[in-house]
Order: C-alpha cells, then structure tokens, then sequence
C-alpha cells in the first residue's frame, strides 16, 4: 500500500507541468521549497516580489516574482550547483545545449545568452553561485541587475 | 605501474628554524628577520615540477600539468606514477581517471553502512565527474599522504551517475569529464585553501549536499562522510603531509612576453614559511571568506565573489557588454580588443589587507593560433552585467609571481586572523 501511495505521488509529480519554477507562476516556489526541504521567506522590492529558500544543506535560493504572479528570475548560492532542471523548467534546453558546446574556457565561469534566457553560472569548489532570467518577463521599471 | 620509488625521507622537524625567524605582522604584510641556528634539520624535499603545455589532448591553454605518485596504502612497490595531473588551487582533493590507476588495488573508503562511497563533483560548466572515495598514499616529491582518501574518475562507471547529482538533469546533459579527451588530463590535483572537499555539511545526511553517495543494492543515495583524515572525505593530499602542510606556493619565476610562449615552467612548492624555498616574503596576506572570496574593486565598484584559482585558465572579469563589445568574433566567451587593453583592480581581503595590481589582455583571436599554451593576457566575461560580475584570477595571474595558498585552519608563522585561509602575493 505504502509503495503503491509512493508511486501515485511520483505519477502526480511527474505530470504536473509546474514542477519547475522560471517562466511559471507563484505556486510553484512551493514545489521547490518542498524538494529542497527548505524555509521559504518572502520580501517585497519595487516592482517586484522575492522569494529566499534556504535549505539545510546550506544551499539559497532566490526567486524572483512579477506582479502578474509569474517567476522571471532565479539564483542561488551554495555549496553544490542546485537542480538546475526543477529551477528553469523548459529553460533548461537553451542551457543544456550551451553546455556541451563549451570550447577552451577551462575552470571559468559559464554564460548563456539565449534568445529568451540570461544564465550565469560561476564560483568554485565548496562555492558556487548563479542566476537565470527572462528578458521577456522582467516587470515594468524593474532591472535585469536585481537577480543576482 | 612503475616498480621503483624514491626514498621518503622521513618527516622533518623544522621547529628549530621556525623559532629562529621572528615576523612582525601588519596590515596583513609581513616582515622576516632570520637569525640562523645550526646545524640545520634535514629538509624534505617539498618541490613538484608545473608545466604548461597542450597537455595530453594537445588542446590545453593555461593548464598547470604535474606529476602524481600514487601507491596501496603502505606498499611501496605497488605504484603508479600519473603524469599530467592538473594543480588546481580552486578545489581540494586529488582526483585521478580510473585507466591511470587501473593497475592498483586501492582500498574503498566505505560509509557507516558499510557500503563503498562514491562521489560526485560539479563543476560550474555544468559537467561532473564521478566515481569511487578510495584510499592511497599519495607521493608528492618527498612528501606524503597516507591512506589519503581519493576520488576516482570512472571512466566506466559501476553505478549510473544520480540524477540529483547532475544540475541540469539526466536528459541532455552536459558531458561527463570521465576520459583524457573531456578532461583534457589525467586528473586534477586540488590545493586550495581548504582541507576537505566538503567539510561539515557532508557529515550529516540532514545537511549533505548531494555529493557523497552509497548504492547498496545498486540504488545511489546519499549518504554521510566524516571528515576524518582517513577513511573519510577526500582531502586536500597536502593537509595530510607529515610537514609543510599549511600551504602550498605556486612559483613561476618568468613572466610571460606579450604574444605568449610555447610552453612555461613553474613549481609547485609545499609549505608556507617551513623551508628556505617558501618564505612569504614581502608577500601580502589576503584572508577569505568561508566560501574562498575576496573582493576586487574595478572602477568603483566592489565585486565581492573574487577569487585566485590555478584551475581558471584565463582572466574572467565583468562582461563584454560592461566593456562596450569586446566579444570575440572566433572564440566566443573571449575578449578581443583592437589594441592591448590595461586594468587596474585593487583586491581587499577579509583581514582588511588592500592592494592593487595590473593586468593587460590581448586580443584571443590573434593568439588563439599560434598553438602556444602559455599566454599571460587572455580573458572573457565571468557574467552578464555588474551585479552578476567577479574577477576570476586564473594561471596568467601566476605568471612572474609566487602565489601562497594559505590552508584554512593550519598555523603560518606570523599570519593571524583568517579562519578560511588566505592568498599571500
């Protein structure tokens, strides 16, 4: 019975489309809240609305969030790089792609100029932060610069 | 597998010598007067040859190559010499692809459960390695590690890789740097600034990041690893040696012409202020954060997630966009300036020490085709506007300087106040 519940719970999860955050509304912070175990504390900026999720496991992440409710930025800050598939969603694809195209820059940080994604992935081991955005997202009068 | 080892000598007592020299600590820099007591100790040798070269794919630019030693814990005939292992001052540990040391028995190093742990390192270009926690002695000149926990890099992995291990999921990913030609050598040498690759949160199941892994029954979970100098999490091989463990200097006396060279030549010397070849000089002290930052301040602004690291092979410093269009039109992620361009930064270290150097950058697409390995001018973007930026010193730092990584918790004579180690130049 126990497994039967755990493998209707995955079924849920896996066909829920808002298991990631970037590009989604609000209520998905929740998911990523829950899947890093984390406290969610929520602040309000001019013109927009963080989220800060701090995990035990030393990790924070921060979620930016639209007046319309929708999540356009995201960045974390920990000791490993975080799930970076459950943070961007669909945005992953455009960073996946960049990844294995990467040529000659060795050990430094990783950039990702998308048409419709800003990604920047940098640090080092026991360190490592980063942020990802969508241009087309990004409220009235609020600048790219407040994810960071 | 070579047969035949070197002699160690054994571990060297140089308190006589260090309670001969009396430093004077100030604003981070330091001052030495030595005052010679005889007979000398005898002294370990404590050097390791760098080389810059293509490497082994015959592709690499800026990359620091040396020399590994490793053998079965105790044994000194069942040895494995590694040449081109990466020196990285960025990460901790020592890590080495599974074919150099295929001829090895090497012991795991198991979990509370008793299963083998095994490992799984990210790097920021979103590509990974993974593979067994193993232990070894590990032989560094005249220098050694016992039963030093090490991760290897299978090249055929006995367990999948986790899902939750690779940030940008199972599908698609980026490549696993698990051969000569994805990683572009046989290992990587980690001396950074901290003992463990890891440290406190990986103890602790409730805390651990996913890293440290165990598969019984073929499912890989998480698991905890203490920080116990064998038999634990992979260490920093140098906080291990008997002597000269607090550090290491990265030396490379030449600098490097514009233009660059075909190949340079360095050392990489073990110890701060315990022998005649790693005194810090006039050397100042920089202290780091828990997370090995300092800041650089460019043109007025603070960009405080600054770091050096031997295992960057360029200058990565603020964006093209911030420099008006420096982007190269072959190498992307390069900077190309029609002339030589020149930049001032100041760097302040968290025990307020402050000072400021130069560095120029060249155009990459005009070097790039000489072939060379070596070149003391090249850089690209470490983000996309100021608040993503930070300053990435890489290997043309090193070039014509000796650079100390100070490891955080070991004692340098008359360096005080950084808890997380430091960087000394």
């Amino acid at each position: 019975m126990k497994t039967m519940a755990r493998v209707l719970l995955i079924l849920t999860l896996g066909a829920a489309p808002a298991w990631a955050v970037l590009g989604e509304y609000e209520s998905s912070v929740s998911l990523d809240t829950k899947f890093m175990r984390g406290e969610d504390r929520v602040t309000s900026a001019q013109g927009y609305k963080l989220h800060q999720i701090t995990s035990p496991a030393g990790a924070v992440v921060t979620e930016y969030v639209s007046p319309e409710g929708k999540v356009f930025g995201v960045s974390w800050r920990a000791p490993v790089t975080p799930n970076l598939e459950k943070l961007l969603g669909s945005y992953i694809t455009p960073v996946q792609q960049a990844a294995q195209a990467q040529t000659r820059r060795r050990g430094g940080p990783f950039i990702v100029r998308a048409s419709d994604l800003i990604f920047v992935s940098g640090g080092h081991m026991r360190g490592f932060h980063g942020s990802a955005y969508v241009p087309s997202l990004l409220p009235k009068n609020v600048s790219a610069e407040v994810v960071r | 597998m070579t047969l035949k080892r070197q002699s160690v000598i054994p571990p060297a007592r140089l308190l006589a010598v260090v309670g001969g020299l009396i430093f004077m600590a100030n604003c981070g820099g330091s001052s030495s007067t030595s005052i010679t007591t005889t007979p000398p100790p005898p002294t370990t040798n404590n050097s390791v040859d760098l080389a810059v070269n293509l490497g082994p794919t015959d592709d690499y630019i800026n990359g620091l190559f040396a020399s590994v030693e490793v053998c079965e814990p105790g044994s000194t005939t069942n040895c494995a010499t590694v040449p081109n292992v990466l020196v990285d001052t960025g990460s901790y540990g020592l890590r080495l692809l599974s074919g150099a040391v295929s001829g090895l028995t090497l012991p795991a190093v198991t979990d509370s459960g008793g299963n083998a742990v095994q490992e799984c390192i990210g790097f920021v270009s979103l590509a990974y390695i993974w593979g067994p926690v193993v232990q070894a002695d590990v032989h560094l000149s005249g220098e050694t590690a016992s039963s030093a926990s090490i991760h290897i890099i299978s090249e055929t992995p006995q367990y999948p890789v986790p899902s939750s291990c690779i940030p940008t999921g199972p599908v698609g990913t980026p490549e696993a740097l698990n051969s000569v030609s994805t990683l572009g050598a046989n290992g990587i040498l980690g001396v950074g600034g901290f003992p463990q690759d890891c440290g406190s949160l990986c103890t602790d199941t409730s805390t651990a990041p996913p890293q440290y892994y165990s598969c019984p029954s073929g499912n890989c979970n998480i698991t905890a690893v203490p920080k116990t100098a064998t038999k634990g999490q992979v260490w920093n091989p140098v906080a291990l040696f008997s002597t000269d463990n607090n550090g290491v200097l990265i030396s490379f006396p030449s600098s490097i012409a514009a233009g660059g060279a075909a190949t340079a030549a360095g050392s990489l010397i073990f110890g701060i202020g315990t022998q005649t070849n790693n005194a810090l000089g006039s050397a100042q002290i920089y202290g780091v954060s828990d997370q090995a930052y300092f800041t650089t301040t460019y043109n007025g602004t603070q960009y405080s997630d600054s770091f050096i690291d031997s295992g960057s092979n360029a200058y990565y410093f603020l964006d093209s966009g911030t420099l008006g269009g420096l982007e190269c039109a072959d190498n992307t992620g390069w900077y190309c300036p029609a002339a030589p361009l020149s930049f001032t930064v100041t760097n302040t270290g968290t025990n307020g020490t402050s000072g400021s150097l130069t560095f120029s950058i060249e155009n990459f697409d005009n070097l790039y085709p000489t072939g060379y390995a070596a070149f003391n001018d090249i850089g690209g973007d470490s983000g996309n506007s100021l608040s993503t930026d930070y300053f990435d010193f890489g290997v043309p730092f090193f070039y014509g300087r000796n650079v100390f990584v100070g490891i955080a918790g070991q004692t340098v004579t008359g360096v005080s106040n950084v808890p997380y180690g430091f960087w000394a130049y």
